[in-house]
């Protein structure tokens, strides 16, 4: 059936872009994706392709036509085959894939190679090369018939002996067939599901295919970059804008600093913003003697010059960061900061910066309280019982003992605010970073209650589900690398916390038990504290106290 | 038929005003229950806001940078279900391709994923590479080598200088000097001494023209091994953001460098509306060729650049007609100041239309055939040439800014900070490309700044105002605050204007057209604009932008003494009308 179609200019990002070629001609007839037209803009040039197959009735453009994203560039006959995906029995197909998931927007350009694959036809699905491994078998499916699955989404879980890996759609549509079930064995080539492609979803966005085009990607703010070499950093500088021409606020008296371009020079160098100078002179200019008078009382009064908050660093005299130009010496990539490293590196610093720190190290003696919850796990099948449980119960007991340190300096840093409850952060590794959820009233729940909460803020933390609610309150923090390894290390306190406990991996030891060396479990524990707020002699308490706890946990009943 | 719902943020832990960092769906988009609509960004952490159903985006309620609370809605969903009541044909949604990626919304300027390095071994490694040797990008090499820093400056041409030197304001004025003295020769005919018609010699005023440039050149190349700075020609891009590549004679040159400053200016806009291929069509680098004396020339663009030509011509011989598209001749000068240039042109051109615009222009045996549009058809249709200047464009799009990660506009400029950095901390740009006015004297002064700080220095480009000149025959000048703007504005400005018929000098030289105006903040009696219009306007306007920039009040300027009897004086009395102590005029009593 005859179908009269237009065929549109797609989203190319800019308006009035002009043609400057026209490849096809009324009476052709073309394939879906073959290129219609060449556009230029002033950035590169791309082609156009057919939304659909079918024949040219009319050319709406010639060349020299400036054209914007929904311009109609010509009427087509539609085949029959190239309209199907748009017919009633298939709206799903026909509607746009859903966003891809964000891991996807990393690489956004790297678009599909059009294949020339008929749009809106069932495809399978294949098992890509998963490192010569053969008859991996499928520990979870993670689609069903009828879903809608956007490229790289997951549709299965594979587990090889090395690792469990995810098999990403290789393109969007909605699942047809499932081949596989949890427990069949793959490897490479096996078919695992039958998708109808979304229509239009490889040809997708002609200026990704065709151009190597800047990525519409959101950069590392240049400001933040600068902010790390402050040998470099402009003071109280603005981010690159488009300045106008001239505009009278510049020069007129109200607005402008009454200061020769000499002293507003001097007021740069010396770091000062000119407007906060206050002007001895005739008229109240300002003199070369009034910015060298407020430098001096800026000193004098403990404050920093204005206006450089990131290059001072809260009044460090550093070296500037140094510069090096990696790719001189051999291949390099660059990898921006996800947005968690770039909040939490920025907290770190300033807390590691400003905090006074002292790690204080002991050891506790777990070997019974191991038994115990080995002995909770196996009644307890269903759930987790992890060590970090008894170490929340045992820190709640401690913070108990010595209020101090649950407690936080209020801004003017000389006040102490005691908390009169106990929520405990737990620092929760993610692959977009570091994140700490509060699990609250620890002092009010159970072992087992906590075990729970546990396993779902992690998850929760994992799926990036947390909400700034579960991740604020917290009274003191845990970093446990038990799972992991190591002897010792040094937390770093989490503003305005006063402390945090770092736990290391339990080992088994000889202990001298007064006749003999006995095999003890022993949990390294590493507490770190604000000097400011927490003496030498407190924190060993505390950290003996802790041990004393958890070396016994009968104790913590008391 | 599909219902809607609104998608609203949940509770969010009380948080009030929390931006949008991310928008994950578009308009049409179809999502499932749970997918992730857009993300937040507290000062604690990111979180992605699921939708409550599933369906299809009708409309998105929020973009990037909105700041969202507790109810705020996010979008209008179609809920899906009732989904099966597809139209009938849906050709909009297979015409429709979905990008690959979710377009994040556009950002005013969206900074390109940079390149990366291109792993080739570099034919030259240096600390800063200039791009471009104009004004701009020869003051900023000089200015840096000049401070140690090892530079290495790139050139498409065979001569530095850029279009100022070679194309542009330089040998202009050297023209303009011809066009000045046959002016004067002629007028001093009235005066009792006559010269006779001027005999042209048109090689040899040329060759003139390109001495007075080879001169300049031929100096910047001298002053550049002096100070060892590289040059190397041949037309650079970037290929990623320390790695810039060079086509020159000897082939592809990759310069590996620590730091960048573009400096690679603009070029005349091209209106479509003219054959280009045709010879005689030409922008001011053809009419400064001066190949010879066209009969009938027509000058479209009544700006500065289209003014000095027209001048130049009228005064070879040229018939020369001016179109002008805006309602005066230099659209941002105030209006009286422009009142004498255009009468005394009118006496030298055939004549200057404003408000009309051309339509068309063949190329034909016999000449430029021109159809126009607007208030002021002019007479003439046909030309022998005709000269386009309508304004420049910026260059930023030329040069694979996208590859170092550089964000240029869609016009082509590349934004930068007080210290000339662009996105990119390690680049920076200069001159024409990061805005008006386009100015060599501007760029010069970027440049200083820009090289000073790669060189470590705190340099900001802290200058408040800007001169710009016309070199018409009277010249014309301003800088700082204009009454256009002060009006605009409501800005309480005080005038004091200084007419050159009071002036001894200007009668002598016969030319009392001009007026000296400075513009005074009422408060505090401070000089914050001023305008000259007259012979050695470009000159004068110098002191008062001194005076802007050092703060001066009327009676710094009125209390200095000027030599007497020069143009000069001019500014001084100004700065004495505006006082009230003026003596040379008598002016009723103001209060």
């Amino acid at each position: 059936m005859a179908d009269l179609k237009e065929a549109r200019v797609p989203d190319i990002g800019h308006d009035n872009v002009p043609v400057i070629e026209v490849l096809v001609k009324p009476g052709d007839k073309v394939a879906k994706e073959q290129s219609l037209i060449t556009l230029e803009s002033d950035k590169a040039t791309m082609e156009v392709p057919a939304p659909f197959a079918g024949t040219i009735k009319e050319m709406k453009l010639k060349v020299g036509d400036e054209v914007s994203e929904g311009a109609v560039i010509a009427i087509i006959e539609a085949d029959e085959a190239g309209a199907a995906p748009a017919q009633p029995e298939a709206p799903k197909a026909a509607a746009p894939a859903p966003a891809p998931a964000p891991a996807k927007a990393a690489e956004p350009s790297r678009a599909e190679p059009a294949k020339p694959a008929t749009a809106g036809g069932v495809r399978e699905a294949l098992v890509p090369d998963i490192g010569g491994h053969e008859g991996v078998p499928v520990i979870e499916v993670l689609v069903k018939v009828g879903d809608t699955v956007a490229k790289d989404q997951s549709l299965i879980t594979l587990e090889s002996d090395k690792a469990t890996m995810e098999v990403p759609a290789p393109f969007g549509g909605v699942v047809k067939e499932l081949k596989v079930k949890v427990g069949d064995e793959l490897s490479e080539g096996n078919v695992i599901a039958l998708i109808e492609s979304a229509d239009a979803a490889p040809v997708s966005a002609p200026v990704a295919a065709k151009v190597e085009a800047p990525k519409v990607e959101e950069k590392p703010a240049p400001i933040g970059g600068r902010g790390i070499l402050p040998g470099n950093a402009p003071e109280g500088d603005v981010a690159p804008t488009a300045r106008p021409p001239f505009d009278s606020r510049i020069v007129m008296p109200g607005d402008a600093p009454y200061a020769s371009p000499a002293i507003r020079a001097f007021a740069r160098e010396l770091g000062v913003d000119v407007h906060q100078v206050k002007g001895t002179g005739r008229g109240s200019r300002i003199m070369r003697e009034d910015v060298t008078a407020y430098v001096k009382h800026a000193l004098a009064s403990g404050a920093r010059p204005t206006g450089a908050p990131q290059a001072t660093g809260g009044g460090l005299n550093l070296l500037p960061w140094p510069k090096v130009d990696f790719a001189k010496f051999g291949e390099i990539e660059e990898k921006p900061l996800s947005r968690i490293q770039k909040i939490s590196g920025a907290n770190l610093a300033r807390n590691w910066a400003m905090i006074p720190h002292v790690t204080q190290h002991e050891d506790a003696d777990i070997t019974e309280l191991e038994a115990f919850r080995k002995k909770l796990g196996e009644e307890n099948k269903d759930l987790k019982v992890t060590p970090l449980v008894f170490q929340i119960k045992a820190v709640v007991a401690a913070l108990k003992k010595f209020p101090q340190f649950n407690a936080s300096l209020d801004v003017s840093g000389e006040k102490l605010i005691l908390k009169k409850y106990f929520h405990i952060g737990i620092a929760v590794d993610t692959p977009d970073g570091l994140v700490v959820p509060v699990i609250r009233d620890c002092d009010k729940k159970g072992l087992i209650d906590l075990a729970l909460e546990l396993g779902e803020i992690s998850k929760k933390a994992r799926d990036k589900k947390l909400g700034p609610n579960e991740m604020s309150g917290g009274c003191f923090s845990i970093s446990s690398l038990g799972g992991i390894g190591g002897t010792a290390f040094t937390p770093i306190v989490n503003a305005p916390e006063v402390a945090i406990l770092g736990v290391s991996k339990a080992q088994t030891k000889p202990v001298w038990n007064g006749k003999e060396f006995a095999p003890r479990l022993i949990l390294p524990l590493s507490l770190s504290y604000d000097h400011r707020v927490i003496d030498g002699a407190l924190a060993a308490r505390f950290a003996s106290f802790l041990a004393t706890q958890l070396g016994d946990i009968r104790r913590l009943l008391l | 038929m599909a219902n809607t719902i609104e998608i609203k943020v949940p509770d969010i832990g009380g948080h009030d005003g929390v931006p949008v960092i991310e928008v994950l769906v578009k308009a049409g988009d179809t999502v499932t229950k749970d997918q992730s609509l857009i993300t937040l960004e507290s000062d604690k952490a990111t979180m992605e806001i699921p939708s409550s159903a599933a369906g299809t985006i009708k409309e998105l309620k929020v973009k990037v940078g909105d700041e969202l609370s507790e109810g705020s809605v996010i979008a209008v969903l179609e809920v899906a279900g009732d989904a099966a009541a597809p139209k009938a044909e849906a050709p909009k949604a297979a015409s429709a391709p979905t990008p690959a990626a979710p377009a994040p919304a556009k950002a005013a300027a969206p900074a390109p994923q940079a390149a990366g390095a291109s792993g080739r071994t570099a034919d030259i490694e240096c600390k800063l590479v200039v791009l471009g040797s104009g004004p701009g990008g020869y003051t900023a090499a000089f200015r840096a080598a000049d401070l140690g820093v090892d530079t290495v400056l790139v050139e498409r041409y065979a001569t530095l200088g850029g279009v100022c030197l070679n194309v542009g304001c330089i040998p202009s004025k050297a023209l303009l000097h011809a066009a000045a003295v046959i002016d004067e020769a002629e007028a001093m005919a009235a005066h009792g001494v006559s010269f006779g018609k001027p005999k042209l010699d048109l090689d040899k005023l040329r060759g003139f023209k390109n001495k007075v440039v080879g001169q300049l050149t031929g100096g910047l190349s001298s002053m550049a091994k002096q100070r060892k700075v590289r040059t190397v020609q041949g037309v650079g891009t970037f290929v990623s953001p320390h790695e810039m590549e060079v086509e020159t004679a000897e082939g592809k040159k990759l310069i590996r460098f620590e730091n960048a400053i573009i400096a690679a200016g603009s070029q005349s806009v091209k209106l479509p509306a003219f054959p280009w291929d045709d010879e005689r069509i030409v922008d001011s680098t053809g009419a400064l060729e001066l190949k010879d004396v066209p009969a009938k020339l027509l000058v479209v663009g009544g700006g500065i650049i289209g003014l000095e030509m027209a001048t130049v011509y009228a005064a070879l011989g040229s018939e020369v007609t001016v179109v002008e598209f805006m309602d005066q001749l230099i659209p941002g000068a105030d209006a009286d100041l422009i009142r004498p240039l255009a009468k005394r042109l009118g006496g030298k051109l055939k004549g200057v239309h404003l408000k009309t615009k051309v339509v068309e222009a063949k190329a034909t045996k016999k000449g430029i055939e021109v159809s126009y549009e607007g208030e002021s058809i002019p007479e003439t249709k046909l030309f022998d040439r005709v000269l386009v200047s309508v304004g420049r464009s910026p260059n930023g799009s030329k040069i694979g800014a996208e590859k170092a990660g550089v964000a240029v506009t869609e016009r082509g400029f590349i934004n930068v900070d007080t210290q000339m950095r662009t996105n990119v901390p390690h680049i920076y740009a200069i001159g024409d490309l990061v805005g008006q006015p386009m100015l060599a004297h501007k760029a010069t002064h970027e440049a200083r700044v820009a090289a000073e700080v790669v060189a470590g220095m705190k340099s900001y480009f802290d200058a408040r105002v800007i001169p710009s000149v016309a070199f018409t025959d009277p010249e014309v000048a301003w800088v700082g605050v204009t009454e256009r703007e002060a009006k605009e504005k409501g800005l309480k400005i005080g005038v004091g204007k200084f007419p050159w018929v009071a002036s001894g000098r200007a009668i002598g030289i016969d030319r009392t057209e001009g007026f000296t105006k400075l513009l005074f903040d009422e408060e505090t009696h401070r000089v914050v604009g001023g305008a000259i219009v007259g012979p050695h306007a470009g000159d004068l306007i110098a002191e008062i932008t001194h005076a802007i920039e050092m703060g001066s009040e009327a009676a710094d300027i009125g209390l200095t003494i000027h030599p007497h009897p020069t143009l000069s004086e001019s500014v001084g009395m100004a700065a004495e009308v505006y006082e009230g102590t003026i003596t040379d005029l008598y002016l009723p009593k103001r209060k």
